[in-house]
Formats: structure tokens, C-alpha cells, sequence
């Protein structure tokens, strides 16, 4: 027979380990999202701005508008582990 | 401050003959900005045609192009250079055909000489590569020509070549980077055969260089000479140098001097003119108005008639010029990135430059990254010249002290506690499990949300201001003021309905009155209430702009980053001090050996390594974040921009005077 508070240290460290492997996730999975994101974007960009100097300010305006997405993960992930 | 400088439109008239001092005139102030004049099917504008430039405007263009291409040569131009002393125009103008003259002369000349001697050194360079080939044969250059009955065959080859001929053979076997070089006399009568079995091995032909003697030592004379000229060049670049030194900042005042006559002559290109008159359309600072009639009226004795013109109602004619106390020049940059204010809107440069710095101090907020980010934007002043450069770098110097600030309040300094406990919410994290007490995430999180809610609220309101003070009111008007209070109520209206349901830490709790439908409370019904009416007063407006209504969330919601940007920023900081001083202090410095001082070393170049990577993310999260958050979250609720930029007609003279 397992030692019952044993058992429950057992859990609540698997529970944190899943709440780290959850706040990997959110990251992670965002981050690539974001990427996706800002893949045409940012070559778009970089195209208009070659063409168009004056464009810069825009360009990166819209090359960062996905980045919400990734700092949402990054919220998550920080409110499953504190 | 909070609007753009105050401008107005005036019309300058007058006879030709007073063009030119009215042109000077106006030059000098440096406060018109002309509108320039179209022909076009106008009646008032009947009869006018572009004005032609002034008679001096070509010398000076060609004195310019002159000049410009010395600057080239020197590569120097009026921006790269600083000025030690200011040079009258008088002065100026009597050196022009002294000492420009001779400097130009001088200069073409050796560019002259330069390209001469790189020439001749180029055609030395090939007859040494056309010589290499034959050196490992021992034979003298002269034996490979002059013959009647013999013919000479010399280039490279795949492999050895069976000649089926008589024939006499020399063959240099290729090696690293060179091919196999072969060369072949055959009596002339069989040349026909020989080249045939050549071409089989795929025969590439070169040419035979002239001159008599070893192969070594012509391909050494050569090379003599090439380096005589290299010294010839060298001293040519010297002298250049010198002349660079010695003459460019006279150059550059030259160049600014032609500049100034070009431009004034060039202005009636943009001026409407008759056969005997002309008339000129601008804009000028208000304050200024009295200053510059009272002026052209003086310098033309009266000759002249300037008046004021109504502004009409369009802003986007009216040229933009910032009206911000001195602190907030810096940020002025920031909105041109974005776009410049429209004349009859709402300037944000004085919130931004307050609030970016903030921001940028809230993300990173560490003393060490502000204190290296303060010494790098005062240290780079002597390398990025030019207004927006320092621009840039004022503005790097205001973030970092408030950086710095806000590391003394979060207690960080390189992601190491300072000797006392944070004095806001804590942002170390529990790395190596040596912290005690825990990040106030939740705290944070919830202070930058309310940095949201406000900041957001701002904007739209000072959407309203826009609108009650666009100089062109539609009859829309007070249905987008009511369409902006109607996001507002949205707004609200959702954080009334979410602080009923959740008791939320640092916001109201709005939970505990008694249910009353659906499971909402009093105050939830006041939220649900607020909504509706905010959608309702959005629709009315537009109803497309309902698809928006998501983004109320997403945007307070993205102000979450100043703490999460900032949080990997100390995370960041903290693994690398924790893997470093691992490797530094661990067991190695008890008993040191060769391994341990390795590990050591180590540890330092893991330290600096990480540090530098999180100064420069610390640089892109903190500055672009924050202007993100300007830009996207806070300009979208009221800006407009596309202002077109106020040019004065004149210069900021730099290197001379008049």
C-alpha cells in the first residue's frame, strides 16, 4: 500500500508538472502562431519599405500586430504558473 | 502645445522688378512656406504662368554640380561635417574664383592622375598574369616568336596530349587552383594536325606576351613597376587626403552658399507671374505674419502687397509644424514615423514623449540594462550625426533614466536584488529556488490592465476633441461623438459586468450585491445595460464597426505585455546569472585547477553573453512594444496623421553667414 501523503505530494508535483508543461504550451504554440502571422507580413513590409522609405512606420506597425498573440500565451503562461 | 503651430495663408503681390529682394527677403526669414503655384483652367488664376528662374541660378547649378562632385571625392558631405566657424558670404563669394577655382583645378587634376597610375598599374597586373604561365618553362620569352616555319601553340589542357607530328613538347602539369599548361612548336606545314589533337584534349588557347630575356625577370620587372605605381598611387590618396582636410569644411560652406543662391533663384518656378508681375502663396507661423509684412514692406519701400487669406476649411492643405516645449522634441521623430498631425487635430507628442518612456522603463526597468542603455545613447552622440539620430538618441537617454528609476523601485539591477526589498510589486522570479517571497504576477498584470483601460479611455475622448474641433463639420458630427461614447459605455460596461461576476484584486468588487435575473447582479445588469447601449450608439453610426467591438478586449487585454515582455526580460537576466555564477563560484574556486579555471572562464563568457542578448532584446522589447502600444492600441482610438510637413523657404545656415 502507498503511503497516503506520499500519494499526495506525488500529485501535487505532477499537478505543477503539468501546469509547466500547459504554460510551455501557451508560449510555444502562440509563438508559432505569431511566426505564421508575421511571415507574409513582414515580407510584405520589407517589400514596401524597399520601395518606399516613408512606409517604414506603418510596416512595422503592421508587422507587430500579431505579436498580441504570443503575449496572450505569455499572460497564460504566467498566470497557470504563479 | 496639444495643437500644431498656429499658421496663416498669405498672399504676397508685386512688380518683377522686386522679385528678387522679396525672394532674398523671404530666404533670410526662413518662415514661408509656398504653396507651390499649378497652372490650371482658374479665372482668378487667368493670364498666370510659372515664373522663370533667376538669372544666376545656372552659373550656381554648375558651380554645385562642381562642388557636389569634389565632395564625392572626398567623400564628405555638408552632414558629415561639423562646423568649427561660420564664413561670411562676402568673403565667400570673393574666394570663388581664387581659391574654388584652384581647388577644383587641383583636385580633377590628381583625380586625374589617380585614375592614370590605377590604369597603368591594372595593364602591368595583367602582363604578370599572361607571364605566369610560361615561368616554370625554362625558356626565354624571345624564343616563342619571330619564326616563319614554325608554329607556336600555348594555353592549358585536360591532360598530356600525344602530338602525331614532329614536334617539340613543354608540359607544366597543373596544381592546386592551376590548370595544365602545354606548350607545343610544330613545323608550320603540320600546325593543322597538331591543332587538331589539341583540340581533343580540349585546348584553350592564350596569347603569347612580347618581350625578350627570362620569363622570371620580365614578370619581375613588371611587378617593380606595379609597385612604383602603387607608391605613386599612395602618394596621389595622400595628397588628397590632405587637400580633404585642409579644404572641406571651405567646400562644404561653398556647397551651402551655391545652395542658398540656387534655391533663391529657383523660387519663382513656384510662384504665378505675368509679363510684369508676380504673385506668390504661402503660409506662415501667425505670430509671424506682422513680422514678415512689416519687413517686405520695408525692404521694398512700400512696393509690395502682402495680405492675410482666409484658411478655408480643408486641413490637409495647411502645412504642419510641432508646437511642443523643448522636452518633447525627441518624440516628435516617433510621430513621423507614424504619421505628423493633421493641422486641426490633437497633437499627442507631449503625452507620448511622458508616456513611452514609462512604458519603455516599466518593461525593462532593471538599473544595469538602463545604465548601459544611458551610456550607449551618450556614447553613440559621436557617431550618428543628424537630427534624427539624436532625436533617437534623446530619446533612448529619457527611456533608460526612467528605466533605471523603475529599477530601483522593482529592486533589479542585471536581474540581481538590490539590498532592499521591491518597493512596487516584485517582479523577481523564483530561479535556482533561492527567492522567498514570489512575483506579485497577478498584481502586475492587473496594474497594466488598468494602464489600458485608462489609456484607452484617453484616446477616445480625445476622439471627441477631434471632432468638436475639425475644421470641416459634416452633419455627422455629433453622431461620431456619440459613436465614441458609445464605445466607451461598451467598454465599461463589459469590465462592470466582468467585476460582478469575478472579485478581481487592485479593481472594484462589485459581487456581493443580491442576484437579480439570469444570474446577474445589480451591478451586472447596469454592465449589460451599458453594453447595449453602446452597441446601440456604435450601429448608429456605422453598423459595419460592430465587427470591432472584439477588439475592446484584445486591446486592453495587449497591455499585458509591459509586464509580460518585462517578465521574460528578468527571466532572461536571472537563468544567466544563475547558470553563470554556477559555473564561476561553484566548487572550482576551493581548489583551483586547470579544469576548474576553464569552467570559470566559461561562466564569465555564459555571463556576458546573456546579458548582452538581453540589452538588445531589452532595446527591441522595450522600445518596440511601447511604440506598439502607442501606435496600434492608443493612435487607432482618435489619430488621423497625414499632415504635410511645414518648409519654410530658407536654410538653417550651418557654415555660413550672410
Amino acid at each position: 500500500m502507498a503511503d497516503p501523503v506520499m500519494t499526495l505530494e506525488m500529485v501535487e508535483a505532477s499537478q505543477m508538472g503539468m501546469k509547466a508543461v500547459g504554460a510551455g504550451l501557451a508560449v510555444g504554440l502562440t509563438g508559432v502562431g505569431t511566426g505564421v502571422a508575421e511571415l507574409g507580413i513582414g515580407a510584405a513590409a520589407v517589400g514596401a519599405t524597399a520601395e518606399n522609405k516613408d512606409m517604414f512606420g506603418l510596416a512595422l506597425l503592421f508587422t507587430v500586430i500579431p505579436e498580441t498573440i504570443v503575449i496572450f500565451g505569455l499572460v497564460v503562461a504566467l498566470l497557470l504558473l504563479f | 502645445m496639444f495643437q500644431p503651430k498656429r499658421m496663416s495663408r498669405i498672399l504676397i503681390a508685386g512688380s518683377k522688378d522686386q522679385m528678387d529682394t522679396i525672394v532674398r527677403e523671404l530666404y533670410h526669414q526662413h518662415a514661408f512656406h509656398i504653396e507651390d503655384f499649378v497652372e490650371k483652367e482658374d479665372e482668378a488664376y487667368e493670364g498666370f504662368k510659372i515664373g522663370m528662374p533667376l538669372d544666376q541660378a545656372s552659373d550656381a547649378s554648375s558651380e554645385l554640380i562642381k562642388i557636389r562632385s569634389l565632395e564625392n571625392t572626398f567623400e564628405i558631405s555638408p552632414g558629415s561635417v561639423d562646423a568649427t566657424r561660420t564664413q561670411a558670404s562676402t568673403e565667400l563669394k570673393a574666394g570663388v574664383d581664387r581659391t574654388l577655382a584652384a581647388l577644383v583645378e587641383d583636385v580633377e587634376d590628381l583625380t586625374a592622375q589617380r585614375s592614370k597610375v590605377e590604369a597603368q598599374a591594372k595593364a602591368f597586373e595583367a602582363r604578370v598574369n599572361a607571364l605566369e604561365p610560361f615561368a616554370p618553362v625554362s625558356l626565354d620569352m624571345d624564343l616563342y616568336h619571330g619564326y616563319e616555319s614554325v608554329t607556336v601553340f600555348a594555353g592549358y589542357v585536360e591532360s598530356d596530349v600525344e602530338i602525331p607530328v614532329p614536334h617539340e613538347k613543354q608540359y607544366v602539369p597543373g596544381g592546386k587552383g592551376r590548370q595544365n599548361f602545354i606548350i607545343v612548336f610544330v613545323p608550320a606545314s603540320e600546325a593543322e594536325a597538331a591543332d587538331r589533337a589539341l583540340l581533343e584534349a580540349h585546348f584553350q588557347s592564350v596569347p603569347i606576351p612580347d618581350g625578350s630575356g627570362p620569363v622570371s625577370d620580365l614578370i619581375y620587372d613588371a611587378k617593380g613597376k606595379i609597385s612604383q605605381l602603387n607608391e605613386q598611387l599612395e602618394r596621389i590618396e595622400r595628397t588628397l587626403e590632405e587637400k580633404k582636410n585642409e579644404y572641406g569644411e571651405v567646400l562644404v560652406a561653398y556647397d551651402e552658399y551655391f545652395t542658398a543662391i540656387v534655391e533663391q533663384a529657383e523660387a519663382p518656378l513656384r510662384f504665378a507671374t505675368t509679363d510684369d508681375a508676380f504673385v506668390a502663396e504661402g503660409w506662415v507661423p501667425s505670430e509671424k505674419v506682422e513680422g514678415i509684412i512689416a519687413s517686405l514692406t520695408h525692404v521694398t519701400g512700400g512696393k509690395v502687397y502682402v495680405t492675410e487669406l482666409e484658411v478655408g476649411d480643408d486641413a490637409k492643405d495647411v502645412p504642419v509644424e510641432y508646437d511642443n516645449p523643448r522636452f518633447s522634441h525627441p518624440t516628435e521623430l516617433l510621430m513621423d514615423i507614424y504619421a505628423r498631425p493633421r493641422y486641426d487635430e490633437f497633437d499627442p507628442t507631449l503625452l507620448v514623449s511622458i508616456v513611452f518612456p514609462i512604458f519603455f522603463g516599466l518593461i525593462l526597468g532593471d538599473v544595469g540594462y538602463g545604465l548601459v542603455l544611458l551610456a550607449m545613447s551618450l556614447g553613440l552622440r559621436k557617431f550618428i550625426k543628424g537630427e534624427a539620430g539624436r532625436q533617437l538618441l534623446d530619446t533612448l537617454r529619457n527611456s533608460s533614466i526612467v528605466s533605471c528609476i523603475f529599477g530601483v523601485l522593482f529592486s533589479e539591477c542585471f536581474g540581481f536584488a538590490l539590498p532592499w526589498q521591491s518597493i512596487i510589486y516584485s517582479r523577481h522570479l523564483n530561479i535556482g529556488g533561492e527567492a522567498i517571497h514570489h512575483p506579485m504576477v497577478v498584481e502586475l498584470l492587473i496594474v497594466s490592465v488598468w494602464i489600458g483601460i485608462l489609456h484607452i479611455t484617453l484616446g477616445r475622448l480625445l476622439h471627441v476633441w477631434n471632432i468638436r474641433h475639425a475644421m470641416y463639420q459634416d452633419s455627422h458630427a455629433t453622431k461620431k461623438v456619440l459613436e465614441q461614447f458609445g464605445w466607451l459605455s461598451t467598454m465599461w460596461g463589459i469590465i462592470i459586468a466582468v467585476w460582478s461576476i469575478f472579485p478581481i484584486p487592485l479593481m472594484l468588487d462589485l459581487t456581493g450585491f443580491p442576484p437579480v435575473a439570469m444570474g446577474l447582479n445589480a451591478a451586472g445588469i447596469v454592465g449589460v445595460v451599458l453594453i447595449l447601449l453602446g452597441i446601440v450608439l456604435i450601429g448608429q453610426e456605422s453598423p459595419l464597426e460592430l465587427m470591432e467591438i472584439p477588439t475592446i478586449i484584445s486591446h486592453v487585454l495587449s497591455y499585458t505585455r509591459l509586464v509580460a515582455v518585462g517578465l521574460s526580460s528578468v527571466a532572461i537576466a536571472m537563468v544567466t546569472n544563475y547558470i553563470a555564477l554556477d559555473l564561476i563560484i561553484g566548487p572550482q574556486l576551493e581548489s583551483l585547477t586547470i579544469v576548474g579555471v576553464v569552467i570559470v572562464l566559461m561562466g564569465i563568457v555564459v555571463l556576458l553573453l546573456g546579458h548582452l542578448l538581453n540589452v538588445a532584446l531589452g532595446l527591441i522589447g522595450g522600445g518596440l512594444h511601447s511604440i506598439r502600444l502607442h501606435y496600434v492600441e492608443f493612435f487607432t482610438k482618435f489619430y488621423n496623421g497625414g499632415g504635410k510637413k511645414y518648409m519654410p523657404f530658407g536654410m538653417r545656415r550651418k557654415f555660413t553667414e550672410e
